[in-house]
């Protein structure tokens, strides 16, 4: 009996005028943040959220530990402190988002997510505080067309930006981007690329401010990512690399990494019981022989 | 030919450069420990990143 051959599957047409839309552009290398840059903190932490309907909750937050300030020497220096933070957010699903936290030194935050129509959306946020010329607000519009996005933004200090990415391929997303500084008369230009499938994400940008970013993520399984980044600054003659992985279980998140600069992290997030987190936070920089240790509690979702 | 001895010198020249100078080899250290870490950290993925799965 003669078998049939079955006839080779036609290489699927790439239909360029219908192309997926583009991540946007600020949140280009994402996947590598969430893996590389996980809330590393020293001391004690406390959160808890308190839902008190469907869409609006409070937040109370205490922190304990030193602090770094900046210091001419090469010595790091701490100072114990201890902060709480209040909080509220209203989320009015998917239309509207109002977040807001205030600190016992003063400080304020505040962010607006409004989706103004299908396609265009509108963000502010802005930092408070009682020192002068040290508040800053800032206010964005966000387009999101068939295959591109592109987005103006407006800040204090006469900061003006607008950046725009465009789907190329299926797979492959290029952007630019350009700021105008006018309180120091300086302007950017920065491009960017990213090329992401099932089992891979790469990034890559350049900016004229002498900033080289690349990025890789490899998604090995469902529950686990491993990720690199380098990133070079030749202006202020600063480069790391760094190499880390992302394991996502069901009761527990841990994610660690190790850097050029001799640092190593890890970040423990553990599940005890249904709306009660268990966090470990470790950071020790063997080469300014500071070592940095956290644990913490979250309650509420 | 010229052209080509002129450019090989001119390499030359750079490369020396970069690698006498105190503060330029400094950079270049680290430059090439990150460019290191990051490019073997890529084939590391790429060829044995199966291994960490559970």
């Amino acid at each position: 009996m003669a078998t049939t051959v079955p006839p080779p599957a036609a290489a699927a047409k790439v239909d360029y005028l219908n192309l997926p839309c583009p991540i946007p552009f600020e949140e280009l290398h994402r996947e590598a943040m969430m893996s590389l840059k996980p809330d590393l903190f020293e001391g004690m932490r406390f959160d808890f959220t308190k839902m008190l309907n469907q869409k609006f909750s409070l937040n109370h937050s205490v922190l304990m530990g030193p602090t770094e300030i900046p210091s001419q020497s090469t010595e790091t220096i701490k100072i114990p402190t201890a902060h709480y933070e209040f909080g509220s957010t209203f989320i009015d699903h998917p239309r509207l988002l109002l977040w807001g936290r205030i600190l016992t030194d003063g400080r304020l935050n505040a962010r607006v997510k409004c989706d103004l129509s299908e396609n265009l959306t509108f963000k502010a946020n802005a930092q408070l505080t009682n020192e002068p010329h040290m508040s800053h607000g800032m206010i964005n519009f966000d387009y999101k067309g068939n295959d591109y996005r592109t987005q103006f933004q407006l800040g204090n200090g006469a900061l003006l930006g607008a950046s725009y990415i465009q789907s190329v391929t299926q797979h492959l997303s290029l952007g630019g981007e350009v700021f105008w500084a006018g309180q120091h008369r300086k302007s950017g230009v920065g491009y960017a690329a990213r090329y992401n499938t099932d089992k891979m994400v790469a990034t890559g940008q350049v900016a004229s401010t002498g900033m080289v970013l690349l990025s890789y993520v490899q998604k090995v399984s469902e529950k686990v990512s491993l990720a690199s980044e380098f990133m070079c600054n030749y202006l202020s003659r600063d480069v790391t690399a760094s190499f880390g992985y992302d394991y996502i279980l069901r009761q527990c998140r841990l994610r660690g990494k190790i850097d050029s600069n001799g640092c190593v992290a890890a970040f423990l997030e553990e599940r005890l019981n249904m709306g009660l987190n268990f966090i470990l936070s470790a950071e020790l920089d063997h080469r300014k022989k500071d070592y940095k240790f956290g644990f913490g509690l979250t309650v509420g979702e | 030919m010229a052209d080509s001895v002129v450019s090989i010198q001119y390499l030359k020249d750079f490369v020396n450069s970069q690698i006498y100078d105190d503060e330029k080899w400094a950079f270049n250290v680290k430059l090439l420990r990150a460019a290191g870490l990051f490019a073997g950290s890529i084939v590391l993925m790429r060829n044995y990143g199966d291994l960490m799965a559970i």
